[in-house]
């Protein structure tokens, strides 16, 4: 699939000043006056952009122009509120100064585009707009002014309170909040006639490849992205037999966990009998709410084994785990508790919008098949942080990608 | 022998305190009834068998299609067999369900016409959504026995099939006051007390008597006796206490209804049941071989159109056991009601209030008729106003 016109470019160094970090909010309040006005202008230039495209199939220059600079300044401040970057965005039109900020926004030239989209754009970019809802960082009202809590506010929240302590951003919460804030950007430009293209959801189009050391949980999607009509419509009772026994499973894993965990303190490790078991459960867990949640086709088996699902979860052996972590690791897991609850929000919106296109076109779009996949990869890992299978944290980055290690260069040949 | 046991055991829950030597009069229906409510009830219910018959036919073609193309559906599968034959069992069930509803759409109509339904058409699709799961989780379950013992048993499953499924219809049976929502207390004093008579009269301890709030759904009126043991329950439809009834006619029906009790139909009930349910699961077993035996999931999508065929097949045998239950219980209130003019006013009722047919072709009666008709109602307390005491 060829990129989407509308991309942010990130050069943060993930590095953050604790004062201006503890005063974000306030710090950003000039910002969000100018930007409730500059909303208000641009909402009445799009009103007459949209009437003019509509009968001419593209926006005036001198519209898209102005449009253009108020996605972009909408960016910064959302990078800057959202802490994805450090500095004080500048409040100029000069263009230079745009292209230093940390968070840039790369949008395309005024093009011709479908009568027929233009004059029904707000109405198509209503999913889209939902699901920007959802990701966050928050539901932005004609005040512009933040009303709803996002899987990216409570990322904010979160990269609050770890940049305050260490001065640097987790990777892991910016490349979540950059994604939502690259998604809200192709969105609005989609809403706002910038572009034609639809807003692309696949994690991988937004974000770096994650880093090249692996979390001991992975996912990786595979199968096909076919799904059948008659399963698609009867989704939710056809995953009831699966709800039934991953609950009674649950009861078992309870107990289990807590032997699991009473054994780690003791011997530093999870014994390999209650890594398997509890790691089949996360396994199962995850094909059960890949199915449900449309994000894999066929129905899952009921034992959890590794193999047996194409959206396929990956869990390292035992490996030796920190005594202290494993003491708190319920308090320190409150986070990713949080943040898991944002994923699933999104995880269920995937389902919505899954079952919708299955009925209607027989297939499950890629870009939620991989935001889905994102999800369940957080769920799984929040799950197997919490019951002791590892004392990694769950990387909250919805990337699905691994960076490639840099190759080696070629030995020159000697010159003779 | 295995027929002679089974005749045995026929013979033993035939048995009814209905006299032998009973002889009915022969009624003329037309006396009984107003013209214009006998012409409604005759359309009414012609139109409904009509939906019947095509509705039947067509889930049993679709079925047969399933049966024929369904195993591609495996592919939907990543389980093992055994949860392959789920998802094949739980989507021949979905189709089945999706066959049915323009169907139920139509009867909904035709009610909603009648005045006898006031559901709404979305409501009749998808008001029953947790009935559908619960079906779902039934035949996940009901497949899971029946592969597993396949699968270990082989072509012997249905021996030790039958006795659990029979197994599974008591504990229906014994839960099945727990599941009916949305009711209450009987307050009616005078109801309260003479339930409370009746069962003393017919040897029972005092059973709880609830009515179900229905007038949202339909404006036809009903009863069921349900429950076994500790959990043995009366429900009144509300419907039938709007003031269309008299009291002594909803007292015939609370002394009916007890008859189902004292006369321990609801047991007997699951007796047939195991009756049935051991040839019917050596039938399916035996049809489904050229498709590996119920081990294999290929067989699952045959062995649904088998058993719907078994039971259309069963069903004239299933109505005469039932008109014979429901006569029993109907004597059983003459009996113990001593009015067989409020009997007879309460039949007529269902005639004018439900649209039920008096006399209804042979045909729609072997197939259709649960309960002695209208007019066989009418002739038995007749016939128990004759005779000597």
């Amino acid at each position: 699939m060829d990129d989407h016109p509308v991309r942010l470019v990130v050069e943060d160094d993930l590095h953050r000043s604790r004062l201006t970090v503890f005063l974000r909010l306030l710090l950003a309040i000039p910002h969000l006056f100018i930007l409730l006005l500059y909303s208000v202008f641009a909402f009445v230039v799009a009103v007459v952009g949209w009437i003019v495209a509509i009968f001419t199939g593209r926006l005036p220059n001198g519209i898209h122009g102005a449009l253009v600079g108020y996605l972009r300044y909408a960016t910064r401040v959302d990078a800057y509120v959202g802490l994805a970057a450090n500095p004080w965005p500048p409040i100029s039109g000069d263009r230079s100064q745009w292209m230093t900020y940390p968070i840039d926004l790369e949008l395309p030239e005024a093009t011709k585009q479908r009568r027929l989209t233009v004059l029904v754009r707000f109405f198509l970019a209503i999913p889209a707009l939902i699901l920007s809802g959802f990701l966050g960082p928050g539901q932005r009202d004609s005040n512009a002014a933040f009303t709803g809590v996002g899987l990216a506010s409570v990322a904010t929240v979160l990269g609050w309170f770890a940049a305050l302590v260490r001065g640097r951003m987790p990777r892991g919460l910016r490349d979540l909040i950059v994604f939502s804030i690259g998604f809200g950007a192709q969105t609005w430009a989609y809403v706002l006639l910038v572009t034609e293209r639809y807003p692309d959801a696949r994690p991988d189009s937004h974000v770096d490849a994650l880093p090249l050391e692996p979390h001991p949980v992975r996912i990786e999607l595979g199968g096909e992205l076919r799904r059948s009509r008659l399963t698609v419509f009867f989704r939710l009772l056809l995953a009831l037999p699966h709800l039934v026994w991953l609950t009674l499973w649950a009861l078992l894993v309870t107990l289990a966990a807590i032997v699991a965990w009473l054994a780690t303190l003791v011997t530093g490790r999870n014994p390999v009998a209650l890594q398997r078991f509890l790691g089949a459960y996360v396994r199962y867990q995850t094909h059960v709410y890949a199915f449900l949640f449309l994000v894999g086709g066929p129905f899952p088996g009921f034992d959890g084994r590794p193999g047996a699902y194409p959206v396929e979860l990956t869990i390292d052996r035992s490996a030796r785990q920190h005594r202290l972590v494993t003491l708190f690791r319920l308090l320190l897991g409150i986070p990713a508790i949080l943040l898991s609850l944002g994923f699933f929000g999104v995880l269920f919106l995937v389902g919505v919008y899954g079952w919708i296109v299955g009925l209607l076109l027989g297939r499950m779009p890629v870009g939620l098949a991989e935001l889905g996949a994102a999800a369940l990869r957080y769920l799984a890992q929040t799950n197997a942080y919490l019951l002791i299978l590892t004392d990694r944290y769950p990387y909250s980055s919805p990337a699905l990608a691994t960076e490639q290690p840099e190759s080696e260069p070629e030995p020159s040949e000697p010159v003779h | 022998m295995l027929a002679a046991a089974w005749l045995g055991a026929a013979a033993l829950l035939w048995r009814s305190v209905v006299p032998d030597d009973l002889a009915p009069p022969d009624l003329d229906v037309r006396s009984q009834f107003d013209p214009s409510v006998l012409a409604e009830a005759e359309r009414y219910d012609r139109f409904l068998r009509l939906e019947f018959v095509l509705s039947e036919v067509a889930l049993v073609l679709v079925l047969a299609a399933y049966a024929r193309w369904g195993t591609r559906l495996m592919r939907e599968s990543a389980a093992g067999p055994i949860g392959t034959g789920m998802v094949l069992g739980m989507l021949g069930l979905a189709i089945a369900w999706l066959v049915q509803v323009p169907f139920d759409l139509l009867t909904l109509w035709w009610e909603r016409r009648h005045d006898l339904a006031e559901t709404g058409y979305l409501e009749q699709v998808f008001g029953n959504w947790f009935a559908l799961g619960a079906e779902f989780l039934f035949i996940c379950f009901a497949l899971l026995v029946v592969m597993a013992l396949a699968r270990r048993l082989g072509r012997w499953w249905w021996v030790p099939a039958a006795p659990v499924f029979v197994g599974l219809a008591a504990l229906f049976v014994f839960l099945g006051p727990y599941l009916i929502p949305d009711s209450h207390p009987l307050e009616d004093p005078e109801l309260r007390a003479a339930s409370q008579t009746f069962a003393r009269e017919q040897g029972l301890d005092p059973i709880p008597v609830r009515v179900e709030n229905v007038h949202e759904l339909t404006s036809a009126p009903n009863a069921e006796a349900t429950g076994l043991g500790p959990s043995r329950r009366v429900f009144l439809w509300d419907t039938l206490l709007d003031g269309r009834f008299s009291n002594a006619q909803v007292e015939v029906v609370l002394a009916h209804e007890l008859g189902h009790h004292s006369r321990h139909h609801l047991p007997k009930a699951i007796g047939w049941y195991a009756l049935l349910a051991l040839p019917g699961t050596w039938l399916i077993s035996v049809a489904v071989r050229r498709r590996g035996g119920m081990g294999e999931p290929e067989a699952v999508p045959l062995s649904l159109l088998v058993l719907v065929v078994l039971q259309l097949v069963a069903l004239p045998f299933e109505n005469v056991v039932t008109r014979h239950v429901e006569a029993e219980a109907d004597w059983v209130a003459l009996e113990t009601t001593g009015d067989p003019a409020a009997a007879k006013a309460l039949f007529r009722g269902f005639t004018s209030t439900a649209l039920s047919e008096p006399s209804p072709p042979l045909w729609s009666y072997l197939l259709l008729e649960t309960h002695p008709t209208v007019e066989q109602r009418i002739e038995m307390a007749e016939a128990w106003a004759a005779r000597p005491r």
